[in-house]
Parts: structure tokens; C-alpha cells; sequence
């Protein structure tokens, strides 16, 4: 009998604990409830001054940087670059093993490009969205190409793929950029083995669908509503979560009267027929450019006690947004930024209140800028502190509000803007230990620029993470304590996974500069300007030996 | 003498109408978004104030843009006078100054003279829309017209000339010239179309949904391919009402034959 006990309470614990990798970094974000925790702890607060380089790889392509977060099975690295290059590599060494370089057309010509950030890799294969809106997928072994499929016309569309794609069972379920171009947004699911498609899930209904009375006329046929980024999954639940991003055009909202249902919003989905199980939407009516569209982090909380299944979501207004993912019900929200000026805050029902609209022709300051309170490079939630670690941007913006016509296919802003310094305190950035729930602060990091890397956490207590000058290193997930700098060369923008092979611990980092933020950053930092582009991946390891 | 100074003259300072309207173009066009930021002051694409370019290299860069970057070519987007002027615009940032410039606050409902998407004849441009239609399962999906769409089914300006009527009938009488049964080794069987065969590799696009895909295999992995004559066409009168098959018609006539 008290056996059975404990093998239950085994179980239980092994089914609460799901968020965490060990070896591997199979998935996106760790595991697919997007966590970027991992369970390995040989690296750890008392020895991770001695990491050391272990190998380095270059992608042999700089421009657009390296943002993508690599994939790690049985030891061996499934690295997207830039140009919609993939590269596998042995884990151990750096040895290459296969390369695969999609043939994008000559032109691309549109804003979402080069960089990828992502493959996905399941059941043998590997997948990957294209620059020119495509889908691909390859043989894990030979990396040789199996099937191929365009989601939509780049061109008619104004969007592709840079987002990496989130298996669920038999599915590929793949997000669209396009956000800020006359576009109706999409999550679309093909079959894994052979690349049909299976079902699209608009994210602005059409005529006759529940939602589509929160558009005015024919503005949801260019509402944007992009999905730019990777969802998660629930098993237990059996739900596919997404965050939905900005409307379009991005700051001019009069064509466009309505909550402009589900821009900003959290979906939750059915995966067999991408059916709305619920949403919840953080942003009626943006007219700042505040997508929601970041990673959807799933956790297991108390709330007033009482334990519950929760979502978090950090959106670019600077909001971290709770609700519980069995249903969508509101629980908080919390600033991870100074400088808000967008809203006065968000009361206890999460209601946005205090709305600070630029009213069109007239220069207005907003805070913070079009490149957010935080960027979209991840957080990392650690289940040993409980608290959820996150970047955050002190910055301002001066917009002026054009009206705008839709053009098929073309940018979409109703605006123009210019970078600010911060209102309130220095400008830059800063790394954050929050308690996720409430959204009180543990520690904060300071950083004189942005930082603009995702965060890894472990159960070492460390987390890992980057900032624009190149230097990789180590906090003390407890006190924030800087424990170890690499310089990389280049600045970090992409996103630190660690993983073992045969029980020795790795940390890797994509490093290099080049997106469209490293592009924006010089309106505030001139010196930004001249900062290296760069596209290598690093791994580190403890020396041979270190106890 | 006197002339080669005029002329150099009239190359360096182009009348400030044009520039102001280069720069309410660029405003709307090159500044939005990530790209060259107000004023060309830096963003995703690089820093055009203070800089100084080759006139000649600005021309054919606005015109088709740069290959394998963000930067797209405006020559179908934008009229060569606004081309023009844009270009003369950047030109003239060559002496501003690299301080921050006010933000450039547009009048409302001012915007720049943009060509329309689509600039064939009116009775075509439904067709046109319906054929292309991103809410559907739209004909472009599978054909290529006009320079769009995918070429993966048969050219339709074959049957330009037909009536509604007509097209409907050689939509579903095309079905069996190319229509193939794929067998792989693994008992799987789709309706398929040949794409390319090389080396020891075949690429079939597989039909069973919409959008076609493009499946590559070993070529031991296929282990026939036979005429498929019972593959139907989508019953486009469930895609498009009779209007719009009209509509449609007109369209492809339109870009066939130009009439």
C-alpha cells in the first residue's frame, strides 16, 4: 500500500514536471509548454565560472543574424539560419552531418526576412517555414527534402514563415508573419507524412463566423491578426495554444472601428480540426502595434490557494497577461516595463484602462516603443524558484497617425515612428525574476542596451541569456547575481538551450547581429550602427573532470 | 563650360516640388515599419541620411530592388515620376545633417499616387479578384495567370476564348491528360501530377487537398504511376457563384489576349 502511494505520487509528480527537458531540447521552447527549463544541473551556481568553449559553428551567412533556437536529439543539433539554411550537427563535436539550403526566390522583397527562427523535428522528420511563404519537410537522417507546400502567395499575402512550426501528433502547425501588411492572419495544420493540408484557422472571422460583427466593413480582409511566432500544447488538456498579434493597419484604427476580434488574443485550439475551443483577447482595438504574439507559457500555480492550470503570455505593450488555460478566465496582468504610457494599467476584470490613442496628423510620444516593453525573445519559467524570468525595454516612440488604404500585399502601418529615449529613468533594458502569478519582482539585472536574446533557465539555478554587445552569461536565477560573461563577437538575438550527451552538460547560443530591432537601435544608440553582424553558434561545457 | 555648369547644376538640385513629393512618398513607402526609418535615419535597411549614392545605383535600386534582401524592386508598385522623386529625395539627404529629424507628420489622407494592383480593364478586375480570391480555394492556388499564381495545373489561356458556360466544361474535361495514380511502397495512393524526375529522384505533386504538394522520393519508393482518368476536377461551381465564372472568364480572356 505505501508503495502504491509513492508510485503514484511518482506519477504524478513526472506528469506536473512534463515542462522540463533533460537530454534533449526536443521542442521550440523546451518542452511544448514552452518553459525552457531544463532538469540538468552539472552546470551549476557553484561551478559555472570554469564553462568553457567547447566548439564553435558558423553558418557561413551573416546577414539577418542568427535568431533561431537549435533542436537537440540523440545527440545530434538541428541548427535553421538565416536564408532558411538548416544544418545538422553532432552535438558533441560540431561535426557536420548534412546541410540542406532552401532555394528561396531572387526577390523576397518583404519585411519579415532573412532570419528563421526555428525547425521542428518529430517522427523523422524535420520541418521548416520559408522566407517565401512555403513549408518544407526533410528526412532527419539525410536532411534530403520530402515534401513542400505554399501556404499562400507571398506576394498576394504580404507574409511568409519565420517562426518555427509545433508538431502536435500528426500535425505541423505553422503560424504566418504579416501582421503589419493588408493581410487576414492564419494558424494552418499539415500532415506530417505526406504535407496536405489539414485545416486553417483564421484568426478574423469571416461573414457569418461568431466575431466578425468586431470588424467594420471590409477592414477584416486586411486586419492583420499575424501568428509569427510557435505555440504550445497541453497534452492533458489535448489544446493548442497561439498568440495572435497586432491588428493592421498597426496605428490607424478608424477603418477598423470594433474589438477586431482575435488580434492580441490568446487562442485555444482543437489539433485534429483547429476548431476555437476559447480566446481571451489582451488588447481590444490596438492602434499601438502591441501584438500578442509571443510565446504562451503553461504552468501550474496556486491562485488565492487554490492550484491551478495557467498560460502566461507577455505582449509587446509590456503586459504579462495569466488567464487559465482550461477556459480562458482572467487571473492578472503585470508590467514588465517602466515605461508604459499606452494605458494607465489593467484592472482586476483585465480591462485595459486609461487608453492613451495618437490621434491622427499629430506627433504623439508613446511608450514603449513599436519594439516593446519586451522583444519576443523568450522567457524561461523555473519550477524550482517558481518564478517566471523576462526581459524588459525601457524605451519611448514619437508616432504620427496617416490614414491609410489597404493595398494588397503591402505594408500596412497607418503611421510612421521614431524612436525616444525613456520618460521615465534610462533608457535600455533589463533581465527580471518575477513571481509569475502576481508579477512581484525577485531581482533585476541592468543592461545599458535592450536586451534582445531569449533567456534558458536550469536546475542548476542558473539562467542564461545575452545582450547586444555579444557578451553570453550566467545569472544566479536566485539573486541575479552575473556569475559568468563569454563575449561572443557578436550580439545576441537568438535563443540558449542546453542538453546533455552521454551525461555531460552543453549550453549552446546562437550569436549574431542583424534583425530588424539590431536595425532600430541606432535612433536611440548611434553607435549601435556599427555593431558586427555575425551568425555562429557556440557550445560550452565544464572541462573534463570538474567536480 | 558655361553649359556643362548648368548641367551639373540641373543634376544636383532638382526642383524642390519634386523633393518635397519624394519625400512624402518616401514618408509613406520607405519609411514605414522596420525599414529605412523617418527620414532615412536607420532601421532594418540602412542609414540613407548623410550618406551619399550613385544616382545611377539609387535608379536601378528603387526600380528592382536588391536580389536575396528585403529590399524589393517598386517598379510595378510605384509610377517612374514617383520613382524619380524618390530617388531625388535621397539624393538630397546626402547633406542633412545625421541629427534626429522631426518626425514627418503627414496631412491625413494624403498618401502617395500608387499604380493599382491590378491595372487591366474594369470588367476584368472582378475576375481577376475572384480568380485570386486569398478567402477560398481560389484558382491561382493551382494556375498561374498574369505572372501570378502557381503553375502547377494547365495554362488556362488555352480556353481564354470560351464562354462561362464553356470554361466550366473544359475545367472538368482537362482532368484526365496528366492526372496520374502515385503507388508507393508503402501501399499509400493519391492522385498526382509529374513535376520533375532526376538522378534517382521523382517529384509528384500529390492532389488529394488543396494546395497541391510538392512530395520528392526515392524513385524504388514509387512503385507505379498509371493515367488516372477518374480524378476529378474541384467542381468550381461550389467555389465560385455564375457571376463570378463570368467574371472569371473575362479575366482570362483579358490576360490571354489583351482584349
Amino acid at each position: 500500500m505505501k508503495l502504491l502511494a509513492g508510485g503514484f505520487i511518482c506519477a504524478a509528480l513526472a506528469l506536473a514536471q512534463t515542462g522540463e527537458t533533460r537530454a534533449d531540447w526536443p521542442h521550440y521552447g523546451g518542452q511544448q509548454s514552452a518553459w525552457r527549463y531544463s532538469a540538468l544541473d552539472q552546470i551549476n551556481r557553484s561551478n559555472v565560472s570554469k564553462l568553457s568553449a567547447a566548439w564553435a559553428f558558423q553558418t557561413g551567412k551573416i546577414d539577418g543574424g542568427l535568431q533561431s533556437t537549435p533542436i537537440v536529439v540523440d545527440g545530434v543539433m538541428y541548427l535553421a539560419a538565416a536564408w532558411n539554411r538548416v544544418f545538422a550537427l553532432d552535438a558533441v563535436t560540431g561535426a557536420p552531418l548534412w546541410h540542406y539550403f532552401y532555394q528561396n526566390p531572387r526577390e523576397i522583397g518583404i519585411l519579415y526576412s532573412p532570419w528563421n527562427r526555428g525547425v521542428a523535428v518529430d517522427g523523422g522528420r524535420v520541418f521548416m517555414g520559408t522566407l517565401d511563404n512555403h513549408v518544407v519537410a526533410l528526412d532527419q537522417k539525410t536532411g534530403r527534402e520530402l515534401w513542400n507546400v505554399t501556404v499562400e502567395n507571398m506576394q498576394q499575402c504580404g507574409c511568409n514563415i519565420t517562426g518555427a512550426p509545433l508538431v502536435v501528433k500528426d500535425k505541423v502547425i505553422v503560424g504566418v508573419t504579416g501582421g503589419d501588411s493588408a493581410h487576414r492572419g492564419y494558424l494552418t495544420a499539415f500532415d506530417a507524412k505526406t504535407g496536405r493540408k489539414v485545416w486553417r484557422f483564421w484568426t478574423i472571422p469571416g461573414p457569418g463566423e461568431k466575431g466578425h460583427d468586431t470588424w467594420l466593413g471590409d477592414s477584416w480582409k486586411a486586419g492583420g491578426g499575424s501568428t509569427w511566432m510557435t505555440g504550445s500544447y497541453d497534452p492533458e488538456l489535448n489544446l493548442v495554444y497561439w498568440g495572435v498579434g497586432n491588428a493592421a493597419a498597426d496605428f490607424y484604427g478608424e477603418a477598423r472601428k470594433g474589438s477586431n476580434l482575435y488580434t492580441d488574443s490568446i487562442i485555444a485550439l482543437d489539433p485534429e480540426t483547429g476548431t476555437l475551443k476559447w480566446y481571451y483577447q489582451e488588447i481590444p482595438h490596438d492602434v499601438w502595434d502591441f501584438d500578442g504574439a509571443y510565446e504562451c507559457v503553461l504552468f501550474d500555480a496556486p491562485v488565492k490557494g487554490t492550484m491551478r492550470k495557467l498560460l502566461l503570455n507577455v505582449n509587446k505593450g509590456g503586459y504579462a497577461f495569466v488567464v487559465d488555460r482550461t477556459n480562458g478566465e482572467f487571473i492578472s496582468a503585470w508590467p514588465v516595463a517602466e515605461n508604459i504610457t499606452w494605458i494607465k494599467g489593467v484592472n482586476e476584470k483585465g480591462e485595459l484602462v486609461g487608453r492613451n490613442e495618437p490621434p491622427v496628423g499629430k506627433p504623439t510620444i508613446i511608450c514603449p516603443s513599436i519594439g516593446g516593453g519586451r522583444q519576443w525573445n523568450h522567457g524561461a519559467y523555473s519550477p524550482r524558484t517558481g518564478w517566471f524570468y523576462t526581459t524588459g525595454i525601457e524605451w519611448c516612440q514619437e508616432v504620427t497617425v496617416q490614414k491609410e488604404e489597404p493595398k494588397e500585399g503591402r505594408n500596412f502601418f497607418g503611421g510612421v515612428f521614431q524612436l525616444r529615449p525613456a520618460q521615465k529613468g534610462p533608457s535600455g533594458g533589463h533581465m527580471d525574476a518575477y513571481d509569475p502569478v502576481t508579477g512581484k519582482k525577485f531581482w533585476s539585472y541592468p543592461s545599458k542596451y535592450p536586451l534582445l536574446a531569449s533567456a534558458v533557465a536550469t536546475a542548476g539555478d542558473l539562467i542564461f541569456t545575452g545582450d547586444p554587445e555579444g557578451n553570453f552569461f550566467a545569472l544566479d536565477a536566485k539573486t541575479g547575481a552575473k556569475l559568468w560573461n563569454f563575449q561572443t563577437g557578436s550580439g545576441n538575438r537568438g535563443s540558449p538551450i542546453t542538453y546533455s550527451v552521454k551525461g555531460r552538460q552543453y549550453v549552446a547560443v546562437p550569436s549574431g547581429w542583424g534583425s530588424a530591432l539590431a536595425g532600430l537601435l541606432p535612433q536611440l544608440w548611434p553607435e549601435t550602427e556599427d555593431f558586427p553582424p555575425g551568425s555562429t553558434l557556440y557550445v560550452f561545457a565544464l572541462p573534463e573532470g570538474t567536480p | 563650360m558655361i553649359l556643362a555648369a548648368a548641367l551639373m547644376m540641373a543634376q544636383s538640385a532638382a526642383a524642390p516640388a519634386t523633393i518635397a513629393r519624394g519625400e512624402t512618398i518616401f514618408a509613406q513607402t520607405c519609411s514605414v515599419g522596420y525599414c529605412h526609418g523617418a527620414a532615412g535615419t536607420a532601421a532594418r535597411g540602412p542609414r540613407l541620411r548623410g550618406r551619399t549614392f550613385p544616382r545611377e545605383y539609387l535608379d536601378r535600386v528603387v526600380a528592382d530592388g536588391i536580389p536575396n534582401s528585403a529590399m524589393p524592386g517598386w517598379k510595378d508598385r510605384l509610377k517612374p515620376d514617383d520613382m524619380r522623386a524618390v530617388v531625388e529625395y535621397v539624393v538630397s539627404l546626402a547633406t542633412a545633417t545625421e541629427a534626429a529629424p522631426p518626425a514627418n507628420p503627414m496631412p491625413p489622407g494624403v498618401g502617395p499616387a500608387t499604380l493599382p494592383n491590378f491595372n487591366g480593364p474594369r470588367l476584368a478586375e472582378r475576375g481577376h479578384s475572384a480568380f485570386f480570391d486569398a478567402t477560398r480555394d481560389n484558382c491561382g492556388i493551382c494556375h498561374a495567370m498574369g505572372g501570378r499564381g502557381n503553375a502547377i495545373g494547365p495554362d488556362l489561356a488555352k480556353i481564354a476564348e470560351k464562354s462561362p458556360r464553356d470554361v466550366v466544361a473544359a475545367v472538368g474535361s482537362v482532368k484526365a491528360q496528366h492526372v496520374l495514380t502515385a503507388t508507393l511502397a508503402d501501399g499509400e495512393t493519391f492522385p498526382a501530377l509529374q513535376f520533375a524526375q532526376n538522378g534517382g529522384q521523382i517529384q509528384l505533386f500529390d492532389l488529394t487537398v488543396i494546395p497541391p504538394v510538392l512530395r520528392t522520393f526515392n524513385r524504388a519508393e514509387v512503385t507505379s504511376l498509371r493515367a488516372n482518368p477518374s480524378w476529378a476536377h474541384r467542381d468550381v461551381a461550389k467555389i465560385y457563384t455564375a457571376a463570378e465564372l463570368g467574371d472569371i472568364a473575362v479575366y482570362l480572356r483579358w490576360a490571354a489576349t489583351g482584349k
